[in-house]
């Protein structure tokens, strides 16, 4: 019997504890491929916004025709303007119907006087942005509110942040109990299978030779665990990848790239097999001493 | 395999197994450890497997002190020793078919070698019929020729053997010892056995250590004897038998 078989046949005697293994890999690793799935969503959605200089100037309402020219060619006379796009209230309520299509309710209480116009102005070079938003926000009587891109970074950041501390923090604390629980229950087997191991060492095994079915052992529920975490991770992911990419449109915010979950996959497969080793390594120079 | 014992002794706590123990076995050698049960002979058979550490004194085997030395080198040595162990020391959970295999396994003998050898040994100890069994399944008498096959199987270079017939029947008994024989004739295999047999000891004309009270009372070389009178009381034990 070659040490994988012999592997196989330890999961197969034990199938409850081996099902345990299994099962907090898989936690593990699902929790894993989601937050690196959704660390991935928040980074596109801070270069999104960094990547494109904007900033929006709401209007008060009931501004004349002229005044409205007058502020867009004020504006135009900023150096590096990329591009003026003005939302006249008609306009700010198709896109309003648009985004809320789903809610007829929504839909039939707006009205176009409720909403604001405004200008968007998409920039080259961002400390342009500074000027613009000074200047601007000074316009009391014309200008209703600007909302500055670096604002929204600034706040996106912050989320990202606490994102991934926890996600950090639970994926360790996640990684650690897997760790421990493998190697606890490798230690189980291992404590099962004394006689033998001791009959083993005095017919001349080697310690490497009686603790290699175990690392094997431990090395396959870190595969496996890898293998489904990272698959139902997808599968989820996708899942739900319609309405919260609609959601952040126009930013796709779950990857819809295969090779990212191929290249998840590749890892959490690296990963579980490292710490399946690691584990009953652990476990095994615990318990096999004799 | 050469096995020196220069000054050992081996305490459990209190009890004094063996006490100052000197002796020298030669490779090729059949030596039978013989006497009265608690004298010590199992403990000097765990101490040249190195199952036990001497309190003092020095195991040589192969003029190597085998405590001396890494684990790595006992593993091999062990590796090169059959043991027919006084419990048997069978998994419980394979049968007997892998139980044999496994030491054919830990020996290093290829995969696809080891069906054949265990076909070999088995056909030996006439266990055909009993090798899908587990060990709880068998006769104490089956179980000790089990011990037998996984000793053979590997062909070791010393075989230790603890008190193998004391649950086999006359004709297995003679089974073994032919066994034994023979390899140690063909193959120049180290033998020390213990037993309580004194049959078998009295008709094989062997080098026999006495041991009591963990010290060694005597140690005989075989005699040169008479052949045909040898061959006589053997005829005579043959024909009481039948
Ligand atoms: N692991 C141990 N712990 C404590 N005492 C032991 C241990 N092994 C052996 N002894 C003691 O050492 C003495 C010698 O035991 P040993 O097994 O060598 O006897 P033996 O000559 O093989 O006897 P038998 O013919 O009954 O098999 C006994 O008194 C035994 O109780
Ligand atoms: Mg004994």
């Amino acid at each position: 019997m070659n040490p994988t078989q012999n592997a196989w046949h330890h999961i197969r005697r034990s199938p409850i504890q081996s099902l345990v293994a299994v099962l907090v890999m898989t936690i593990s690793f699902l929790s894993l491929n989601l937050f690196v799935i959704v660390s991935n969503g928040m980074s596109d959605v801070l270069k999104y916004f960094e990547t494109k200089p904007e900033i929006t100037i709401f209007l008060k309402d009931g501004l004349d025709k002229t005044t409205v020219e007058n502020l867009q060619q004020e504006l135009t006379s900023y150096p590096g303007i990329r591009e003026i796009k003005f939302i006249s209230k008609d306009k700010a309520l198709s896109l309003y119907k648009e985004q809320n299509k789903n809610n007829p309710i929504l839909t039939e209480m707006v009205t176009a006087s409720i909403l604001p116009a405004s200008f968007e102005v998409s920039v080259s070079n961002p400390t342009v942005l500074e000027q613009i938003s000074q200047n601007f926000s000074a316009k009391k009587d014309q200008v209703d509110e600007i909302i500055y891109q670096k604002d929204i970074i600034k706040s996106l950041l912050n989320w990202t942040d606490i994102i991934r501390k926890v996600g950090i923090i639970s994926v360790s604390v996640s990684t650690l109990i897997t760790f421990l629980i493998i190697s606890v229950i490798i230690g189980m087997k291992i404590t099962n299978r004394k006689e033998e191991i001791s009959i083993s060492r005095l017919l001349g095994a080697s310690n490497f030779y009686v603790k290699k079915p175990f690392l094997i052992e431990g090395i396959i529920y870190g595969l496996t665990g890898g293998f489904v975490g990272a698959l139902s991770a997808f599968g989820l992911s996708q899942f739900f990848a319609k309405s919260i990419n609609h959601f952040f449109s126009p930013i796709t915010f779950i990857s819809t790239n295969i090779s990212f979950y191929i290249y998840l996959l590749g890892l959490s497969l690296a990963l579980g097999s490292m710490i399946g080793f690691l584990a009953s390594w652990l476990g095994a120079k615990r318990y096999i001493k004799f | 395999m050469n096995v020196v014992f220069k000054n050992v002794s081996k305490h459990f706590g209190v009890i004094n197994a063996l006490n100052d123990v000197s002796f020298e076995i030669k490779s090729g050698d059949f030596v039978f450890l013989v006497g009265p049960s608690g004298a010590g002979k199992s403990s000097i058979l765990k101490l040249v497997l190195h199952q036990y550490h001497p309190s003092s004194g020095h195991i040589y085997l192969d003029g190597e002190d085998i405590f001396l030395h890494h684990k790595s080198i006992v593993d091999k040595l062990r590796r090169n020793i059959g043991v027919i162990f006084q419990d048997y020391q069978l998994i419980a959970d394979k049968t007997i078919e892998e139980n044999i295999a496994l030491a054919l396994d830990i020996n290093g003998v290829p995969a696809s070698e080891i069906p054949a050898r265990v076909e070999k040994v088995i056909n030996q100890v006439n266990l055909n019929s009993r090798r899908h069994l587990f060990p709880s399944q068998l006769s104490g008498g089956e179980l000790q020729r089990s011990a037998l096959a996984r000793a053979l199987a590997v062909e070791p270079k010393l075989i230790l053997a603890d008190e193998p017939t004391g649950n086999l029947d006359p004709e297995n008994s003679w089974m073994l010892i032919k066994l034994l024989t023979d390899i140690n004739s063909q193959n120049g295999t180290t033998i020390i056995m213990t037993t309580h047999n004194m049959d078998i000891i009295q008709s094989l004309n062997k080098r026999i250590i006495a041991v009591k009270n963990g010290a060694i009372a005597t140690d005989s070389q075989p005699v040169v004897v008479d052949i045909v009178k040898v061959e006589k009381t053997k005829f005579k034990k043959k024909l009481k038998r039948k």
